[in-house]
């Protein structure tokens, strides 16, 4: 039993930082009131120009820096869209998917001539001396620095938005934007400075994928896990603790569906392995109808602001 | 996500509402040709390829119109749901439904003859589609949940347990000595096969050819059409005007979810034969560019599943110069990214021509 | 040295010109009133104050700095501070976030939220009043949010700070509370102007007050000087054509409408509506009167169909009609003109024909079985078209291209059209020109002496005046009283507005004496 807990936790920390950095991208973009359906794709963006920009330096650290610029380029035309332009945020967001989707397919196809890319150094772990011995809190020790980095990017977010004026304007402008505007305060900065952080973020995510998680971008990357972070995001109920504690609730019992198959095969046969990869988007859909709770979204989110609208 | 009440002003009726997609896809195509020149590679030929790939022949025009009338279908979808101003994202989870319920159909039910056993696996693949939309209904009117939150859930819950438990587990084939289950749903009877015209066309084209046409004259022409319309254009002018708003909006989604299932429904009986294993889905999505290209509207949206159908179906072709057959995609994905930047479109054309088509009230609005 | 001074400033918006010509100084420390109808300036003035809009010609002035206030920014820079009508306030956020938003206190880069509590407490308690800096804006009362305005204001320095209609969403105790502080801050050498239409409460709390009338200041009198009669006078300025009485032509006649001691929760789930009972009588004008707020838009909601009563009972010529739906009101012959024309009267995206057919799209001449029927549709839209003088005359334009006489023409065009038993007609003339209220009123007065029965529920005393065959006044969602039309006395109305009985003297006075 322990040891199952064990791999199960030891797994969640291998699978949850993609997930945990997309919703806190999605988290900080919808606070300042810009819908976010364009996570998937700044994810997958992240993925490619990762391993590509390892794949050239040599240094996975690179390719993190690269996945997040590739985010937030995708995140700043979104920006761009919705915010100078006032577009419809949700279709601006699910075409980037589709143009993220379609673009990354013909630049691995033009640049690797095939659907992956070659295998790619990936970024160190870090294991923790001492702890190889402690039953549980071993499981801690040997993961990715992005598990670490996924641990304390909630915590920072969480600080910057209830304890700093920044936040509070990113608040304000997420709920109201005509109030924060009479006082003096830029609205389409604050947004602009929220998307292109959601999009370093997701892109982060993505990248997390192909030079951390694995080590090699393939097609398939990242496979729904912005679609993952956004129900994070929804059942966090838009807070950066919340869209942590989902999404580490979301990859644990991907972990336990992989965990469980393994170690218990028949296991498969009681719980089939769709429920729980269906489970976060069932349990988001219970919150969103008031069956487990009550979760609502900042009161400006989605609507573009016209600051001839009083 | 609160009320996004631009969109009715951006595809509102309007005059010119051909112009933006046609100016959307031609960008769309230029900026692709680029791109594959500056690979390296001939784009005059790769263009050539894809458009003779989908049109060049017989066996062509066969991939062609199936390709054509799942998206049209999908893009009636979404389209249909605008119609009362909601955000059908949810065309993928109705069409994976339909998919099962078509495949299961297809073979635990033998009626011995292809007239009876089609029409009874289109209708209850389409009554399908419809209940798995009416979930997405019934939350928004009863609950309150925004559409498009809720449609994206669905989608994910309808592909996860259909193709993570149903089609591997309960309802994966068997083989006939043993226990152990094969990939996939079982094969369909001949019965359940759709039937092709000239050997090569896919009955599912004058399906979907009928279905955009019936879509409109519901839309234009019936009174139900007209309270679907007026919802979309303001719901609370039309509750106020004794229109029963909830039953309309079950109508709108049970009908955009029919559509979807039935394209399910036309993938399996036409093309798998069987729920397969892996199933290469995203005509649900590909719905919301095609009903947005096609400007919301039911033959529009046939226009565009029509051009976008002819160069997927020759992407496959594309790939003898090395670029991907989802090339066109990438197409189709850029049309919609420009179709929502039509402010900018706008804008420019009112730059150029002194004034645009509607453009001052769509710049204002 | 004055605290602000208009000198000859004008402003035009299209061709209309929504000030002309205006000169005005406001001395430190006053308490200013602006007053004028609907469309007369005043907020046109006070956002050129507040640097919202530039004056097309003149200038304006600040404690006599030399500035152009060309943004709001650049307003609170100078002293000014604005409370717009529709409070600017961030819902789910708490009084001193609110208040210090923008120019937040930092201490070693975080947010400081005890300094910004004890900064509300203390202008608060400066000025007299209490706050309580850790509620949450959502949770507290509208007072309670003017006073977060307020102080707002003060907490960037304003020396001068600039009312919009505080009064016109608040009970009447609450109003008593804001003149206390309104006091306060000009006893406090602050200066405050405040717009209103209310004449009782512009005599009781302002030094002076000055009258707007289509974009001219047309008189600047001393409050002590003046009242309320004279005022209005200046302020209508003329014996208004088409709000002149003309009493029914015949007498009222059976129930059409009645409510039976009804009671109906607002959206937020409190008590809107209390064991209200009224009737509407065939040929004839039942006018409700009353401050904004008192349940008028709940009841318009209730006798529609679009609002549940918790209790009492609804007939429609004695039919039972409590829980249907507006659909079975529409078909018991209750026609609805609603106040919110643009988002409730019409669909906007769609063409004058269809809007026209709206509610009757089922019925010939609008539909043939379950189709429409596009030329029966066209030709009745042409006739009445015609007859309401709808311009341009094209039912192929889409509503939302129609000027805002038009689009009411349209729905009243339509619901009269409908040969309906009770006209409900709400807040008819709100926003419109002359021609059209007069038009509009004419058009009420014929379909009573046609035999309708019409509820008129407005906001405008004049209007309920000049149409009404008997008046109820409501008051907190009950019934003050009902009084004739003929000879009615508007001071005797103003207190039951008010929440007296006609007998005893209102509060306001009470408080000013």
């Amino acid at each position: 039993m322990l040891e199952l807990i064990e791999a199960i936790l030891a797994s969640t920390l291998d699978f949850a930082p993609s997930i945990v950095l997309a919703a806190l991208g999605g988290v900080i973009s919808e606070r300042s009131g810009v819908v976010n359906l364009g996570l998937e794709g700044m994810m997958r963006l992240g993925a490619f120009f990762a391993a590509a920009a390892t794949l050239a330096t040599g240094s996975p650290w690179i390719g993190l820096g690269a996945g997040m610029l590739a985010g937030a380029v995708g995140a700043l035309l979104h920006g761009w869209l919705c915010i100078r332009w006032r577009s419809d945020q949700v279709v601006s967001g699910i075409a980037l998917n589709l143009v993220a989707l379609g673009g990354v397919t013909f630049l691995v196809e033009a640049l690797y001539g095939s659907t992956d890319t070659e295998r790619t150094a990936t970024i160190g772990k870090l294991v923790l001396p001492g702890l190889d011995s402690v039953p549980l809190l071993r499981a801690l020790s040997g993961h990715s620095w992005l598990a670490w980095i996924a641990l304390a990017a909630p915590i920072v977010m969480h600080l910057v938005l209830y304890r700093t004026a920044l936040g509070l304007r990113v608040l304000a402008v997420g709920e109201k934007p005509q109030a924060a505007a009479t006082l003096g305060v830029s609205v389409a900065g604050i947004r602009y400075g929220c998307v292109l952080a959601s999009g370093l973020l997701a892109g982060l995510g993505g990248a997390s994928l192909s030079v951390s998680t694995l080590d090699q971008f393939n097609n398939h990357m990242p496979a729904g896990q912005g679609f993952i972070a956004l129900a994070a995001m929804v059942f966090g109920k838009w807070t950066p603790l919340g869209a942590f504690g989902a999404s580490a609730f979301f990859a644990a019992a991907n972990a336990l569906r992989i965990s469980l198959a393994s170690s218990i095969p028949w296991i498969k046969d009681v719980i089939p392995s769709g429920f729980l990869l269906a489970l976060p988007y069932l349990l988001t859909l219970l919150l969103l109808a008031g069956f487990v709770g009550k979760a609502r979204a900042p009161a400006a989110d989605g609507v573009p602001y016209d600051p001839e609208v009083r | 996500m609160a009320d996004l009440g631009l969109r009715q002003k951006l595809f509102g009726p309007s005059r010119h509402w051909l112009l933006v997609p046609v100016l959307s896809v031609l960008a769309a195509l230029a900026i692709c040709f680029v791109a594959i020149w500056l690979t390296g590679k001939d784009p005059v030929q790769g263009y050539a390829k894809m458009f003779g790939g989908g049109l060049g022949s017989l066996r062509a025009l066969g991939d062609t119109s199936l390709k054509t009338s799942i998206l049209t279908l999908t893009g009636l979808s979404v389209a249909l749901a605008f119609s009362v101003g909601l955000f059908n994202i949810g065309a993928e989870g109705q069409l994976v439904v339909g998919a099962l319920v078509a495949a299961w159909l297809g073979h635990a039910f033998a009626p011995g003859t292809a007239l009876i056993h089609i029409p009874i696996i289109l209708i209850a693949a389409a009554l399908a589609g419809a209940g798995w939309a009416s979930i997405a209904a019934w939350l928004k009117v009863r609950r309150g949940v925004h559409e498009v939150i809720s449609t994206i859930m669905l989608n994910w819950i309808a592909i996860h347990l259909v193709e993570s438990w149903l089609v591997v587990g309960p309802l994966a084939a068997r083989s006939t000595q043993s226990q152990v289950s094969l990939p996939g749903t079982a094969q369909i009877e001949a019965t359940a096969e759709l039937p092709r015209l000239m050997g090569e066309i896919n009955l599912g084209l004058p399906l979907a050819l009928g279905m955009a046409v019936a879509l409109f004259v519901l839309l234009k022409w019936t009174t139900a059409g007209f309270e679907l319309r007026a919802i979309g254009a303001s719901s609370e002018a039309a509750r106020a005007s004794g229109i029963d708003v909830a039953r309309r909006t079950y109508l709108a989604m049970a009908l955009a979810g029919a559509c979807a299932g039935l394209a399910g429904a036309i993938l399996i009986l036409g093309v798998h034969r069987q729920y397969p294993a892996i199933f290469h889905g995203g005509y649900g999505f590909d719905g919301i560019a095609i009903s947005l290209i096609g400007g919301n509207h039911p033959l529009g949206a046939l226009l565009a599943a029509a051009f976008f159908g002819i160069i997927r179906a020759g992407g496959t072709k594309l790939q003898l110069l090395q670029i991907h057959r989802t090339f066109p995609e990438l197409i189709q994905g850029l049309a919609l990214l420009l179709v929502a930047a039509q402010m900018i479109t706008r804008h420019l054309l009112t730059k150029v021509a002194g004034r645009a088509p509607q453009g001052k009230e769509a710049i204002d609005a | 040295m004055p605290a602000l001074s208009f000198s000859h400033v004008s402003k035009f918006f299209g061709p209309m010109a929504a000030l002309a010509d205006v000169s005005l100084e406001i001395e430190r420390g006053e308490i200013f009133a602006l007053v004028g109808e609907n469309g007369a300036g005043k907020t046109t003035l006070m956002n050129v104050a507040y640097g919202l809009y530039r004056p097309d010609s003149g200038t304006v002035r600040v404690f006599d700095r030399d500035e152009v206030i060309g943004s709001p920014g650049k307003a609170i820079e100078l002293g000014v501070g604005m409370v717009h009508q529709h409070f600017m306030l961030v819902p789910p956020l708490t009084v001193a976030e609110n208040v210090v938003l923008g120019s937040e206190p930092r201490r070693f880069g975080m947010l400081d939220r005890q300094a910004a509590c004890d900064k509300v407490r203390e202008v608060a308690a400066r000025f007299g009043f209490e706050l309580d800096p850790t509620a949450k804006v959502e949770q507290i009362g509208v007072g309670m949010q003017q006073r977060v305005e307020i102080v707002k204001a003060l907490y960037r320095g304003a020396e001068l700070l600039i009312l919009d209609e505080p009064t016109a969403n608040l009970t009447p105790q609450e109003a008593d509370d804001l003149y206390r502080v309104v006091r306060g801050l000009s006893a406090a050498g602050k200066t405050v102007i405040f717009i209103s239409h209310k004449l009782r409460e512009v005599l009781s709390v302002a030094h002076r007050v000055g009258v707007m009338r289509r974009g001219r200041l047309v008189a600047t009198v001393r409050a002590a000087e003046t009242n309320a009669a004279a005022l209005s006078e200046l302020m209508v300025g003329r014996a208004v054509a088409g709000m002149t009485r003309s009493p029914s032509a015949r007498k009222a006649g059976a129930a059409l409408l009645s409510l039976d001691k009804v009671s109906a929760l607002n959206d937020r789930g409190f008590p809107a509506l209390r064991e209200l009972s009224l009737e509407v009588r065939e040929g004839e004008i039942l006018a409700i009167a009353g401050v904004d707020g008192n349940g008028q838009a709940e009841l318009a909601e209730l006798v529609t169909g679009l609002r549940q009563a918790t209790a009492g009972a609804i007939r429609a010529a004695g039919d039972e009609m409590t829980g249907q739906s507006p659909r079975a009101f529409r078909e018991a012959g209750i026609a609805h003109v609603p106040a919110d024309r643009q988002q409730r009267g019409l669909c906007l995206p769609m063409r004058v024909d269809e809007n026209l057919a709206l509610g009757r799209h089922r019925k010939p001449p609008f539909a043939r079985g379950a189709l429409i029927d596009g030329s029966g549709r066209l030709e009745r839209a042409g006739s009445l078209i015609k007859e309401f003088d709808i311009r341009p005359p094209e039912p192929s334009l889409l509503a939302r291209a129609l000027s805002g006489g038009n689009q009411q023409k349209v729905i009243l065009a339509r619901e009269i059209d409908s040969a309906p038993k009770v006209l409900v007609v709400v807040q008819p003339t709100r926003g419109l020109d002359i021609g059209a209220i007069s038009l509009v009123h004419d058009r009420l007065r014929r379909e009573r002496d046609a035999g309708r029965g019409i509820l008129l529920i407005s906001l405008d005393l004049d209007e309920v005046l000049a149409l009404a065959d008997r008046i109820l006044v409501l008051y907190g969602g009950r019934s003050m009283g009902e009084v004739s039309g003929e000879g009615a006395d508007e001071k005797a109305l103003g207190r039951m507005m008010l929440g007296q009985s006609s007998s005893e003297p209102a509060r306001s006075e009470v408080a000013n004496g």
